[in-house]
């Protein structure tokens, strides 16, 4: 699959191979297969939701809770994690010049982690929504099905705290001599920012589970009220985790931007220390801001005050990056491929999803905003809106490298207005239904509200186009990667600078055995 | 560097390794599909022993329903909503009638007709909790905030309650009980349990002074105090008011460890009210060891004066501590 230079090598060596273009490689069809396989559960979530009272698709509220679960943990830790995972073990040695990651065993190690860990989560199908909160998922959260997610989200936590570990070594010990840290581009920057925050963040939500586990079991009650725990105390110690997970998330589709935006605006970077700055920034902002998911359990106002200026704190960085890409397209000759649309999407929905964040930080909107469609919307906005868009349009990027072909521009371009138009349509709707007092995570909602109705097939239908986009995003990949044009491997975009070309390719492979 | 540094050609992705790699990803989810399909019910078959434990009593979260043993009360409830939807309540918007005032005994079955009569959706429940929503107790709900009745439904519940308190019913759907639906269930101690609340009082200044001894026939069969079951002066009732500082001489003239305490139930001798331990069952007094205790006599009731070593108190060592 991967570019061959030499003879093309049989499956199985590739599967079992360190080398971190074949590892990055696995990373990302997989991260791609679970992305379509979340997808799937996520357009019948939006059909079951067009026909309120009707039970279509799905019957009872029960497989309902088990699909949304499934399809959260699956697009988070399958898809968003792996793939950033998977681009940044193919571009970050290349761009430190290095032969390889630091310790190509244990990236092939956290890799074969994901399969485990997807396998755990996706043969389970637990019910305990993503965010698995305490009393439910320790008190009646069926088993083994809640077990395995437990077991599988261990996994792959451990998975991502290897994969940091690589990607911080490779970059600050291994990277060129001549190469100043300053310098590294910026998508390894993100990378090693990301890699350091999960590293600081992963382990609280390691302790979280193991408390969670032994809950479950009966001999602890760390969560669990009739014990004398604390199921407040689960929310601290998750968000700990996962509000940095949050840029986790983010921040390498940040990095695709920072990697593609110059190079088809044919004009350098406008300013690499301030991306590195921002990106240092958001890192640690990221630990401050965890509390305002919790608002509204009872927080004294101190602490609110504190963790609203905390998140608020995220948005300076934020308009730095944003400025950075503005500044670096003003008077470009700006090239409007595939990769590129994507990116700009990226920022046009990352200025709306940021401005949906500020709203909702504050206290006073926080408290009829929770819970509701609104922080369904806001969080979809993001992943969709800026992380997703950022990912397709690096993997379109990438795609030359990958199979040393071209997709096909015209459907490219249909799927990136397919993709604008639908993620704005269902994200956008779901902010309104969130203000008219729609819960999230409901199975079923009144027809009496005509409104709720209206705007539910509004979402619904433009879930179906972002669909679409999907599915042509997923029959291009297939088709092109041995079908299409063969690619110019110097230019493939014809940007008149240097692509990514695999010099250690000479010596491709040194498999693991 | 550059692609013309090679000398070898570029192997580019065929539509058969393209094939290889899908019937990979394609034969691991049917394989996956199959496994989960086939095991539908086993993923989620069993509660988490936390759960269980629960369940069973082990646990106990909150208040829960105790035996029924006295008399039945019956009341019905309808919800009822005013036209502008400002006010909920339970059975009259105002006036004596709105959210009546629920008096039970301990052991009373009081069991809730109900009737939804609003125009908006509501949820029966029974809490103890003083504000919000719930928990409910356990099969006192009619409706669910997911589920909830439906104009014009009705439905039963019944609570006993375990234990004397404030109880509420309420509308379990959220913001319902903070517009006003929300009734008091005042539950008491039932009347032959007499009122021994075991609660504490300011001390009065008034001080009272007794002696005790712990005595045990030869054969260690019989355990009393001062003489043993049949002779004179065994196990004298203390009587005291309630508030006065109560002083005890007590002395071990038995063979064996013993340790002194009043309490509310003597099969419980571990929850010792007012500080009136003396010594305890892990340091207890040591065969003709002798000592004082003072402390202030609580609430008025019939309790009793009893060893803590568990076991003793059974063997006959408790007598009557009435305050008045």
């Amino acid at each position: 699959m991967v570019l061959e230079l030499q003879k093309p090598r049989p499956v199985w060596q590739i599967m079992f191979s360190t080398h971190h273009t074949d590892v990055g490689y696995l990373y990302t069809v997989t991260s791609l297969a679970f992305l379509f396989m979340a997808g799937v559960l996520a357009m019948v979530i939006r059909t079951h939701l067009f026909f309120p009272g009707e039970g279509v698709l799905i019957s009872d509220s029960v497989t309902f809770n088990r699909i949304f679960t499934v399809h959260g943990s699956t697009m988070l830790f399958l898809f968003a994690l792996p793939f950033a995972a998977g681009i940044g073990n193919y571009l970050v040695p290349i761009m430190v010049r290095y032969k390889d990651m630091a310790y190509p065993k244990l990236n092939a190690v956290a890799f074969w982690m994901v399969p485990v860990g997807g396998a755990l989560v996706w043969l389970g199908f637990s019910d305990t929504t993503w965010v698995a909160y305490a009393p439910y998922s320790i008190i009646r959260a069926p088993g083994p099905a809640a077990d395995m997610w437990i077991f599988g989200m261990k996994i792959l936590g451990i998975s991502s705290i290897l994969s940091s570990i690589n990607f911080i070594v490779t970059i600050l010990r291994c990277k060129h001599p001549d190469l100043p840290l300053r310098r590294v581009p910026l998508f390894a920057w993100s990378m090693l920012t990301v890699s350091l925050m999960t590293v600081v963040a992963m382990p609280t939500f390691a302790a979280a589970l193991v408390m969670m586990l032994t809950d479950r079991l009966g001999v602890s009650g760390f969560f669990n009220p009739a014990m004398g725990g604390d199921p407040i105390a689960y929310l601290h110690l998750f968000w700990f985790t996962f509000h940095p997970e949050v840029y986790i998330f983010l921040l390498p589709a940040i990095g695709m931007m920072y990697e593609i935006i110059p190079r088809f605006s044919r004009k350098p970077l406008f300013s690499q220390g301030s991306g590195v700055f921002a990106f240092v920034m958001l890192g640690l902002i990221g630990f401050a801001s965890w509390g305002h998911h919790m608002f509204s359990t009872g927080m004294d106002f101190t602490t609110k005050t504190v963790f609203m200026i905390g998140t608020l704190a995220a948005v300076p960085a934020s308009g730095m990056h944003v400025f950075n890409f503005l500044a670096t397209m003003w008077g470009g000759r700006i090239r409007f491929d595939a990769p590129m649309k994507f990116m700009v999407g990226g920022i046009a929905l990352f200025f709306s999803a940021g401005a949906g964040g500020v709203l909702n930080t504050a206290m006073p909107l926080d408290f009829i905003t929770h819970g509701t469609y609104w922080v369904v919307g806001h969080m979809h906005l993001f992943l969709t809106g800026t992380i997703a868009f950022g990912f397709v349009g690096m993997m379109y990027y990438i795609f030359p490298l990958f199979t040393g072909r071209m997709y096909s521009e015209k459907w490219a371009s249909i799927q990136f207005i397919l993709m604008m138009w639908g993620t704005v349509q269902v994200f956008f709707t779901q902010h309104i239904l969130g203000l008219e007092g729609m819960a999230r995570r409901v199975y079923d909602y009144p027809t009496d509200f005509t409104s709720w109705t209206q705007l539910n097939q509004i979402a619904t239908v433009g879930a179906w186009i972002l669909g679409a986009s999907f599915v042509i995003f997923l029959a291009q990949l297939i088709y092109y990667s041995s079908k299409g044009k063969e690619a110019n491997m110097d230019d493939p975009f014809k940007l008149g600078g240097k692509y990514y070309y695999p010099y250690q390719a000479k010596t491709p492979h040194h498999t693991g055995y | 560097m550059s692609h013309s540094e090679h000398e070898a050609p570029i192997h580019r992705t065929s539509p058969r390794r393209m094939g290889k790699m899908l019937a990979i990803i394609i034969g691991i989810q049917i394989v996956g599909g199959l496994l989960f399909f086939s095991h539908y019910d086993f993923w989620n078959s069993y509660l988490p022993i936390a759960g269980k434990l629960q369940e069973q009593g082990a646990i106990t979260g909150g208040a829960a329903q105790g035996q029924a043993t006295g008399k039945t009360v019956n009341v019905s409830l309808k919800f009822i909503e005013s036209p502008d939807f400002k006010t909920y309540a339970f059975n009259a918007l105002s006036g004596q009638d709105r959210n009546p005032e629920i008096h039970a005994n301990v052991g009373d079955k009081i069991i809730f007709d109900v009737t939804n009569s609003g125009k908006s959706f509501h949820a029966f429940a029974v809490t103890d909790s003083k504000e919000g929503p719930g928990p409910a107790i356990e099969g006192t709900t009619v409706g669910t905030a997911d589920n909830p009745m439906k104009p014009g439904a009705k439905g039963q519940a019944t609570f006993v309650p375990a234990k004397a308190g404030e109880y509420y019913y309420i509308c379990a759907v959220p913001g319902h009980r903070e517009m006003g639906m929300e009734g008091k269930i005042e539950v008491s101690e039932a009347s032959s349990a007499g009122a021994t609340s075991g609660a504490t009082v300011t001390p009065t200044g008034n001080k009272v002074e007794f002696s005790l001894s712990f005595v045990m026939s030869t054969d260690f069969k019989e355990y009393a105090f001062n003489a043993l079951p049949g002779q004179p002066g065994h196990n004298p009732d203390i009587k005291v008011k309630s508030g006065d500082t109560v002083t005890i001489h007590i002395k071990n003239d038995s063979k064996s460890f013993h340790s002194f305490g009043v309490v509310t139930d003597p099969d419980n001798p571990t929850n010792v009210l007012w500080n009136s331990a003396f010594k305890s069952p892990d340091n207890p007094m040591k065969p003709g060891e002798s000592g004082d205790v003072t402390f202030v006599a609580g609430a008025p009731g019939t309790y009793h004066y009893i060893c803590t070593v568990p076991g003793h108190a059974t063997m006959g060592m408790d007598a009557k501590f009435i305050v008045e």
